[in-house]
């Protein structure tokens, strides 16, 4: 972004600001297209946000003018115009459809595949629920459960009207919005997300699923989560679900930030399944995500995720394991077909005595896809006795993809011992070759040994997640063989 | 053979371990002499190769109560190349490989150390090499292999013959074998076995860990020990090793189930 | 004997490059020290033995071409702080096999491309940086067509305040169908020194075997043990264990009596240790 390009766009938004008077409009469910300091003030005047989080929105904006789009990526990006975009639009709120028979054939077609219950599939598809599934009260009582044990579980605006000490003294923290340039952009304009906090030594009760939250649909495209287990808790929060999520934001560019107080352990479980395009390469969702969380003393933080959407991926959940005896996991599978493009890794920080780290990744490629493989370990001079482990798979399926791994090691402390692997295989024609002699089709057969390469990963998942996600690595690899 | 003039090697008294909160020994008593030579049998898990480590120094497990006292030394406060130079040996179940290490310098420190423990001067390169040409006979170990790095890329037998073949170096007072017979084809197995034997004197003394009867028609025992969960539940003759064999072990353990 | 006291001993000429065909002698090492701008070209079916020895400071370019069925063994050495590009060109059925050893502040970066079928590439490195030398080893490994391999091994010491540094990469080109690519990085770090790694694979065919591995640190609690069983204290044994590791790799040149001298110069080093 060239600094006297930036100056006139300013310019020409700042000249127009009483034509389209979106200082008073609070009314009208869109802000004008484009970036601006007068963007990012409406967008949290509209939100009615504390001073001290517009200073911070204006601060990261500041920066971001800064920055530059990261090119280090093995992603080819199609240049994004970031003033052609509208940075703020109320939910839209669909007309529902009427009945299940109204839902696009081809959507329903996967849902039954995936094996989603009818009532989901319903809510999922936008087809009015209440008929159906009383919803709110499923919420209500959801809700309950929580707040008799302390867990704040809800929006992002609305935690910073509930809870604005704790938001205040944790946002930003794991994240600064002068981390990398797309967190700047959230820090600056994001639109919503959730917030959970688990007080001292609760251990939540059930698994937190953004599917539950009120208001979880119609974030937008810069997701903001915040969680926060305080000192001996522990969660298991589930982000996104596996049915076809479509969206016609093109551009997403979330930032997740996750403290983990001393004793407490919080597993993060994701299924990505954003739309990747079509067939031939058109359309996708973009996803450039800042994922990241620090461990204190005796803390545990594992990050599992099934990244099977978007057209391109951009993605590295972290942990900063900066207490003793810290434990920092990431799991992954990451599948990419037709002209799917992802980068996606890890990086392990590690800053106390005793940390210990492990990373699986398990990279699928089929079609014209290119899948990468990104990680860091870094161990700190005062990090004795740090241990990681690091094992990143790549199956290849055709001959016009890629894989690729590109892991970075740097130790500055004599008691580490780390170690990575990597290999590359693809399926071989005799494992085919049997499963077609025992009367198993082709099709069916890749999805068997799919799920096999994947198995190690999504054993990490809860239970009903991982019976999805393996329904979904089959459907996603369809029609990439013979 | 086991009389009260026999110099009391080893002896093992109520001994508790443990590796983690897992308690593995609970109450291990035994005695070994000179000129003895004891089987430790038993199912698998029961704690066998346990035993072995502990007595070896193995810093993996802690001692949680009992005592053992060996050549009158209280052995629990040696450390683990303390109790190697005063002449407890013990043959690995799965011997590591060392790369880079050849066998002919990683034996000659090991003689020496153990030289210097006892006050002898160290051995000159000829005698050393005559002494490798001589212990390398008696378990019919490749001598090609001694100039390779320790245990790598040999087989699994050639790692059971080179055990005995370092056992035959260093002349320990007390051995433990601990399954040395497992992976064995019959053929090595003899061998290994004819191997101890011939190492065999009045003065030392041979723990042998296995589950098979077979190692013992070669190496025969004067004791059998039955070890089932942590404790040694039944001794006997080398016939209780027969028995065994034919009847299993349901009918001495079932009186110990959970 | 060091590098240069041998050379001076031999009479050897230091060799200028150019082609190489049946009218070269290749009945000894050719012996290159410290240069320039060197290039060379073995013509069809040469076989060669190749020496490159950096006694003083360089900022050299190597590059040579293997033609069909060359069979080349270089054996390279630094002994001074040295940045030197190394490129060779392999084509079809060709065998190249490397010997390097970085024993001071330089950083020598490698493109091997196989370009004809059949091309193999065996590679074996060690650098061992101690004070506050800074040692980088670079390799890019491109199988450009089908039907290569090739086998890297490359290890590294850093001792005192010393970085030392891996740079590797395995690259697969599109339709290089049956690529067989190994490449393994062993460091053990030091005192306060540092281990920087970043070996990388970027493949676009699928008919592969390719696999890297990268590990730091080398105190291995089971050899530990083992060593202490025979009567060896913790010490020596870790001592061995650092020797050992040096040794795995430098086995693995034999050209002699020149790889006599690099073991000599190797064992100086880790002296300084």
């Amino acid at each position: 972004m060239k600094e006297n390009n930036q100056q006139d766009i300013l310019d020409s938004l700042q000249s127009k600001e009483y034509e389209y008077g979106f200082t008073s409009d609070i009314e009208s469910t869109m802000l004008p297209v484009g970036l601006s300091e007068d963007i990012v003030r409406a967008i949290s005047a509209r939100k009615d946000e504390p001073e001290w989080l517009t200073e911070y929105r204006l601060k990261a904006y500041r920066h971001f003018l800064t920055l530059s789009v990261p090119t280090w990526a093995h992603l080819d990006i199609p240049p994004i115009d970031f003033q052609k975009i509208i940075y703020y639009a109320e939910p839209k709120l669909k007309k529902p459809l009427g009945s299940m028979d109204e839902v696009d054939p081809e959507l329903k077609r996967t849902f039954d595949k995936l094996g989603i219950p009818l009532e989901e599939q319903m809510a999922l598809a936008g087809v009015a629920v209440d008929a159906v599934l009383d919803s709110v009260s499923v919420k209500t009582t959801f809700r309950e459960t929580l707040a008799q044990k302390g867990i704040i579980f809800c929006s992002i605006s609305e935690a910073v009207r509930e809870h604005p000490e704790l938001v205040r003294k944790y946002l930003g923290s794991v994240v600064s919005y002068a981390d990398n340039f797309y967190a700047a952009l959230n820090a600056a304009v994001f639109s919503d997300g959730s917030f959970c906090y688990i007080p001292k030594g609760v251990r939540c009760p059930m698994e937190l699923s953004t599917y539950f939250r009120i208001n979880a649909r119609g974030t937008g495209q810069f997701e903001r989560t915040l969680i926060v287990a305080d000192e001996g808790a522990y969660v298991s929060y589930l982000e996104g679900c596996t049915a076809p999520q479509r969206d016609e934001n093109q551009l997403h560019a979330a930032v997740v930030e996750i403290v983990v107080e001393r004793d407490a352990e919080v597993k993060y479980s994701t299924v990505q399944n954003w739309y990747p395009g079509d067939k031939e390469g058109r359309g996708g969702v973009y996803n450039f995500v800042t994922k990241r969380g620090i461990c204190h003393e005796n803390a545990r933080l594992s990050w599992t995720q099934v990244e099977t959407g978007s057209a391109i991926t951009w993605k590295y959940p972290s942990c900063v394991l900066a207490g003793d005896n810290a434990v920092g996991e990431f799991y992954s599978v990451a599948m990419t077909n037709n002209y799917q493009q992802a980068d996606t890794g890890t990086k392990m920080i590690h800053l106390g005595r005793n940390t210990r780290s492990r990373i699986v990744s398990k990279g699928i490629s089929a079609g014209q896809s290119q899948n990468a493989y990104r990680g860091l370990v870094k161990i700190a001079p005062k990090a004795e006795n740090a241990r990681n482990y690091s094992q990143c798979d790549s199956l290849l399926i055709g001959d016009k993809c890629g894989a690729h791994t590109f892991p970075h090691i740097d130790c500055r402390n004599r008691t580490a011992m780390l170690e990575h692997e990597a290999t590359t295989s693809k399926i071989s024609e005799e494992q085919l070759f049997y499963c077609n002699q025992r009367g198993i089709s082709t099709e069916d057969a890749v999805g068997l040994i799919v799920n096999g390469y994947a198995r190690e990963v999504l054993a990490k998942l809860p239970m009903e997640f991982a019976v999805e996600a393996q329904k979904l690595l089959a459907i996603s690899l369809e029609g990439s063989v013979g | 053979m086991a009389n009260g003039q026999q110099l009391k090697m080893l002896s093992v008294k109520n001994l508790h371990a443990s590796v983690g909160d897992k308690q593995i020994l609970k109450g291990i008593n035994l005695e070994v002499k000179a000129g003895e030579v004891h089987a430790i049998m038993g199912p698998n898990g029961s704690g066998k190769s346990t035993l072995a480590s502990v007595l070896a120094g193995s810093e993996k497990f802690t001692v949680t109560a009992g005592e053992v006292t060996y050549m009158g030394e209280d052995l629990l406060q040696l450390s683990i190349e303390e109790r190697a130079r005063k002449g407890l040996f013990l043959g690995f179940q799965y011997p590591v490989e060392i790369p880079g290490v050849t066998m002919a310098n990683f034996m000659k420190i090991a003689v020496n150390e153990k030289r210097k423990a006892q006050g002898l001067e160290p051995l000159t390169a000829a005698e050393f090499l005559r002494m490798m040409r001589e212990k390398s006979a008696i378990v019919e170990l490749d001598s090609k292999l001694t100039a390779r790095a320790v245990n790598e890329g040999f087989s699994g037998g050639e790692k059971k013959k080179n055990e005995i073949f370092q056992m035959a170096m260093l002349e320990p007072k007390l051995a433990i074998l601990d399954e040395t017979d497992s992976g064995l084809d019959i053929d090595a197995l003899r061998i290994v076995a004819t191997g101890v034997t011939r190492l065999k004197t009045p003065e030392n003394a041979t723990v042998v860990i296995t589950h098979y009867q077979r190692l013992l028609d070669y190496i025969v025992p004067d004791y059998v020990h039955v070890l089932y969960k942590g404790r040694i539940i039944y001794s006997g003759d080398k016939s209780l090793a027969l028995k065994l064999e034919k009847e299993g072990y349901d009918w001495l353990i079932n009186d110990y189930r959970e | 004997m060091t590098i240069a006291e041998y050379i001076a001993s031999e009479a050897i000429e230091s060799f200028k490059g150019g082609v190489v065909d049946s009218s070269t002698d290749t009945s000894h090492p050719l012996v290159v020290l410290n240069p320039k701008s060197f290039k060379m070209e073995l013509q069809q079916g040469i076989k060669a033995q190749l020496v490159i020895a950096c006694t003083s400071s360089v900022t050299a370019s190597v590059e040579v071409s293997l033609a069909e069925g060359v069979v080349l063994d270089i054996v390279e050495l630094y002994a001074a702080d040295s940045i030197v590009k190394v490129t060779v060109h392999q084509a079809e059925s060709s065998a190249l096999s490397t010997f390097s050893a970085l024993l001071s502040s330089s950083h020598v970066s490698y493109t091997h491309a196989l370009e004809g079928r059949g091309a193999t590439n065996r590679f074996n490195a060690l650098f061992v940086a101690t004070g506050a030398e800074h040692q980088t080893i670079e390799l890019n490994t491109r199988h450009l067509v089908p039907d290569c391999s090739s086998n890297s091994l490359i290890k590294g010491i850093a001792a005192g305040r010393a970085t030392g540094e891996f740079r590797g990469l395995v690259y697969v080109a599109p339709d290089a169908q049956r690529t067989d690519a190994q490449q393994q990085n062993r460091n053990i770090q030091l005192d306060n020194a540092q281990i920087v790694a970043l070996p990388q694979l970027e493949i676009y065919a699928d008919d592969v075997r390719c696999s890297h591995g990268s590990t730091v640190g080398y105190e291995d609690a089971e050899v530990l043990y083992y060593m202490r069983q025979r009567g060896i204290d913790a010490a020596t044994a870790r001592r061995l264990q650092v020797e050992g590791f040096v040794q795995e790799v430098v086995m693995r040149c034999n050209m002699e009596p020149l790889c006599g001298i690099v073991r000599e110069a190797v064992s100086d080093k880790m002296s300084q240790i």
